[in-house]
């Protein structure tokens, strides 16, 4: 008795427009509000509307029988609320039906996951949060953008309390298995949804295709591969873009129709029923682990990190901004974080692939960009542009600190300084997750958002590096003792505090 | 089949870029099994690499077979079955009018007392005028007509069109026509020289089929020439197989000024004073770059007075006229190179650069951008976005790698297989088995009379 498990994502990015090496310190307007706004509007309207409406249709229709589950980037949100905000409406009305689950993801669809736990963490609570406020559910199950996922990332979803996760049901993490089963990473609760590629890409990708030998698709067909899995798999997770209906596959090819016909076929036969995602971990605990050593995703025929991070030139952008991420938090500049974070989105990176840039293929859908080079171009000339934020807000941030030193006369010339004091690069705290501290207060403002595991790798038992680097750089053996004996990021962010305000 | 050229260059002939598509066209086509016969029109000053011959005057019609000393490429490209004839003329494919008078006169000049400046025939050896020369170049190509047998003509530019026509008309053999530059190409698009217009417009409707070297081109058949566009096929160039330099190259030494290069003709078409205009830009915002303007051209002095006006004479250096070695270490030294052209037909330059691993910024205008992918593209006129690109090339180094090496790649896979392939199609179209099962037929009837 398979169960059928529909997910969709829905994400747009906030494109950047055309930036030039000349508009950097000149403008800071990055992002083409106008396309951004073009394409939301067209996507809404043939999309996202339309298929909300069958979708709610198809909910009273079965009366409940018809589930489906969401996961809408905060950023798809945002552009929602501004350019289409009849489509927040919609999605809220689905929610209303107790039918619908929303997934938690980054807001951002980024990759932060490789580059700051941190971040990763920060943007996976403001996405909770606004789905919260918007839809009044809160999300137990995560999907990491792209479906890139591996063993650790397991582990790091289940310390945030997450029952479940999706993923890609790729060949090279299933061998001999079926995809068609919840599985688990060894040592970890967490249940895996593995996405049945072939049935998915049947409904996303080949639908209208007219050479395929299955052409055309119709919903009996469907049910009659379904009904197969019956007695080798429990699931069948149909895990797509939702651009699917009306953008990737136009109306004219019937995908709607065909969306229409599904439930009502699939539920002819009373084994079958449909699902959604904490639905189905609630129904069917893990049979078996899987072992996912390296880096999966559901992108492009390598379902690897390839597509964002297979060439230089993506490599070194990713880079470049994650570098910044400490700067940027410490200006405390609302708008520039903001900016910083729209430029994680993965999106950036998949246009700068050059992988199958020559044949001209799916990188192209919704590309801005007249070529990778160019995406390239304007995201490293933005990054410029806010390095010059940066600085200058620096410098305010020291004058500041001037004024408040001139203003305590009781304060010694010598304390202030290694307070304030910004050690040499060769002197500087190298975090595990690759941030650089340089100062006191660039270790206080860090362990807010230290993880645990970043933290226990630089203190243990025996050993503890944050006390070593206030005892040999900043010559505090006082203080070194109260940050080796603190323990936590609590505590020895306490101590840091009572220092720094002695 | 056989197919008989009306072309430009073969090595060791020299005619610049239509010449090197002709040879490629040829020796691609001569590998996938046709016979060649090249017709190009050849005289005492026409630039050559074995300058050798610069003293010999090749006799009108003499088959180039019969002279001692064969270049070596010559000698594979017979094996090859490619049989090269020359005729005794003074054109080249881009000659202008006033060029050709200069060249006229000075041939008479430096032949006229000792060997009398007179033809096989008794008449003037060339043309008093480029027009003229043209006309009597086809009808020197009618004796290669009559000896010569043949199944299509094809034939390169307004040039050797009249010639193709005329063969045309004697044989009755299909004409292909293949469009390099037209007229209104040479002057950045704007007008034509009304007797050229005319011959290349003749051709275009004499001729079976219209190849066009872009889309681009094709257009301009179809709006300038008023030629069916149901009979004009596209056909992009393709690039020779080059020796990367790259390895040659001294190791970057620290704050070494960046080279960015602009290499060919330094006329309106070019756009070499947009080149001049976005340096300006450039340097604004990095001074430690230099610009090389290699070529020649009638704009060139304009050009370095430009420069001078401007105060970057110290940021400039016009190399005049380079050849192929030149070429060699002008893209073994540049950093990026440059093709800022107002209206390239082609423009086969970029895929010599991306051979070179050199990343490579060309303009929209260009036929080249039609099929290239891993470049940088600007519209001629935006001075802001070239100097940008320029600028970003220099402070990007993933961007450079990343140019030069799928740049690399990308050039390799376009090979002149492609073109012949599509050329050879075109003859189908006319050499049809059908000319075999016609004998055939006779044949038979004949044997049952």
């Amino acid at each position: 008795m398979p169960s059928v498990c529909f997910y969709f994502q829905v994400h747009q990015p906030y494109r950047l427009r055309n930036y030039s090496i000349f508009d950097i310190g000149n403008r800071s307007d990055y992002f083409d509000d106008a396309k951004n706004y073009q394409i939301t509007r067209k996507v809404a309207d043939k999309c996202y509307l339309a298929a909300n409406a069958v979708i709610y249709d198809l909910i009273k229709k079965h009366k409940g029988a018809f589930r489906v589950s969401y996961s809408i980037t905060g950023v798809a949100l945002e552009q929602f609320e501004k350019y289409a905000p009849e489509v927040i409406e919609s999605f809220v009305r689905l929610a209303e039906t107790g039918c619908v689950e929303f997934v938690n993801e980054t807001y951002y669809h980024s990759l932060s996951y490789l580059y700051s736990k941190a971040e990763f963490k920060e943007q996976i609570t403001m996405h909770r949060k606004k789905i919260e406020q918007l839809f009044k559910q809160t999300p137990v199950v995560f999907r990491n953008t792209e479906l890139i996922f591996s063993d650790e990332i397991a582990r790091f979803i289940e310390s945030l309390g997450f029952k479940a996760v999706l993923i890609e049901g790729a060949d090279s993490i299933l061998d001999w298995r079926s995809p068609h089963f919840v599985y688990h990473v060894p040592n970890t609760k967490v249940a895996l949804l593995l996405r049945s590629y072939k049935l998915s890409d049947d409904i996303s990708f080949r639908f209208s295709n007219k050479d395929w030998n299955e052409y055309p698709l119709t919903a009996d067909k469907f049910t009659n591969w379904v009904s197969a899995v019956n007695g080798n798999g429990v699931v069948i997770n149909l895990f797509m873009d939702y651009e699917t209906f009306g953008e990737h596959q136009w109306q004219a090819t019937g995908i709607f129709d065909f969306l229409k016909a599904l439930p009502e076929s699939i539920l002819k036969n009373k084994d079958n029923n449909f699902l959604t995602v904490s639905e189905v971990v609630e129904k069917y605990p893990p049979i078996s682990e899987l072992n996912i050593p390296n880096f999966i995703s559901w992108a492009d025929m390598e379902r690897d990190l390839s597509a964002w991070l297979g060439n230089r030139m993506q490599i070194n952008a990713a880079e470049t901004l994650y570098k910044m991420e400490m700067q940027v938090k410490r200006t405390k500049d609302k708008q520039l974080l903001e900016d910083w974070r729209r430029l994680t989105t993965s999106d950036h990176y998949y246009y700068m692939c050059t992988k199958w840039f020559s044949d001209g293929d799916v990188h192209k859908y919704f590309n801005p960009y007249e070529s990778p080079y160019e995406g390239f171009i304007s995201f490293m000339n933005v990054l410029n542009d806010m390095r010059t934020r940066i600085l200058t807000s620096k410098k305010e941030e020291e004058m500041a600190k001037k004024i408040v030193s001139k203003q305590s006369p009781k304060s010694t010339a010598k304390l202030p300084e290694t307070k304030t004091k910004e050690v040499p690069v060769e002197k500087s705290f190298f975090l595990q997750d690759g941030r650089i501290l340089r100062t006191l207060k660039d270790l206080k403002d860090t362990l807010d958002t230290m993880d645990d595991s970043i933290f226990y790798h630089h203190v243990s038992l025996d050993r503890n590096d944050f006390a070593n680097w206030v005892r040999d750089v900043f010559k505090l053996p006082d203080l070194a003792v109260k940050i080796a004996n603190a323990g936590n990021q609590v505590e020895t962010k306490k101590a840091i505090s009572n220092y720094l305000s002695k | 089949m056989r197919i008989l050229m009306l072309g430009w260059e073969f090595p060791p002939f020299f005619a610049g870029g239509v010449g090197v598509v002709c040879s490629e066209l040829s020796k691609a086509l001569a590998r996938r099994g046709e016979e060649i016969i090249f017709v190009m029109p050849s005289g005492p000053l026409q630039p050559t690499a074995g300058t050798k011959h610069l003293n010999k005057f090749l006799i009108a019609d003499k088959d180039f077979n019969e002279f001692t000393e064969i270049h070596e490429s010559v000698a594979k490209s017979i094996k090859l079955n490619i049989t090269i004839k020359t005729i005794e003329s003074l054109l080249n494919p881009y000659i202008t009018f006033d060029e050709y008078q200069k060249k006229y006169s000075a041939v008479k000049r430096f032949m006229g007392k000792e060997m009398g400046f007179m033809g096989e025939e008794g008449g003037e050896l060339y043309g008093k005028n480029l027009i003229e020369e043209v006309y009597r170049f086809a009808i020197r190509a009618i004796s290669i007509g009559e000896k010569e047998n043949f199944d299509v003509i094809h034939a390169h530019d307004w040039t050797t069109f009249p010639a193709g026509i005329v063969l045309k008309k004697l044989t009755g053999k299909p004409l292909v026509v293949h469009i390099h530059i037209t007229e209104f190409d040479k002057s950045g698009g704007q007008h034509a020289n009304p007797e050229i217009y005319k011959i290349e417009r003749e051709g275009m409707v004499e001729a079976d089929t219209v190849i066009a070297v872009s889309n681009a081109v094709k257009e301009r058949c179809i709006h300038n020439y008023y030629i069916d566009g149901g009979k004009i096929v596209v056909i992009h160039n393709a690039s020779t197989p080059m020796v990367s330099t790259e390895h040659a190259r001294k190791a970057d030494v620290e704050g070494r000024p960046k080279i960015v290069l602009f290499a060919g003709r330094v006329t309106l078409q070019k756009g070499p004073d947009y080149f001049i205009e976005a340096a300006r830009l450039v340097l604004q915002k990095n001074k430690n770059v230099l610009f090389v303007m290699a070529g020649t051209g009638d704009m060139l002095n304009r050009m370095i007075e430009k420069a001078a006006d401007y105060g970057m004479a110290d940021k400039f250096i016009f190399t005049g006229f380079y050849d192929r070695k030149d070429a060699e270490r002008l893209f073994g030294m540049a950093d990026v190179f440059v093709m800022p052209s107002v209206s390239e037909p082609f423009g086969i330059t970029p895929l010599e650069a991306q051979y070179k691993k050199v990343p490579t910024i060309i303009s929209r205008q260009t036929g080249v951008s039609e099929i290239l992918k891993h470049c940088l593209k600007v519209n001629f006129w935006d001075i802001n976005a070239l100097a940008g690109k320029i600028l970003e090339v220099l402070a990007y180094a993933p961007l450079k790698e990343e140019l030069k090496e799928k740049g690399f790649q990308e050039v390799q896979l376009i090979t002149w297989d492609r073109p012949a392939m599509e050329c050879i199609k075109i003859y189908n179209k006319y050499y049809k088995p059908a000319d075999k099962t016609d004998k055939k037929t006779k044949t038979k009837k004949s044997k049952k009379a």
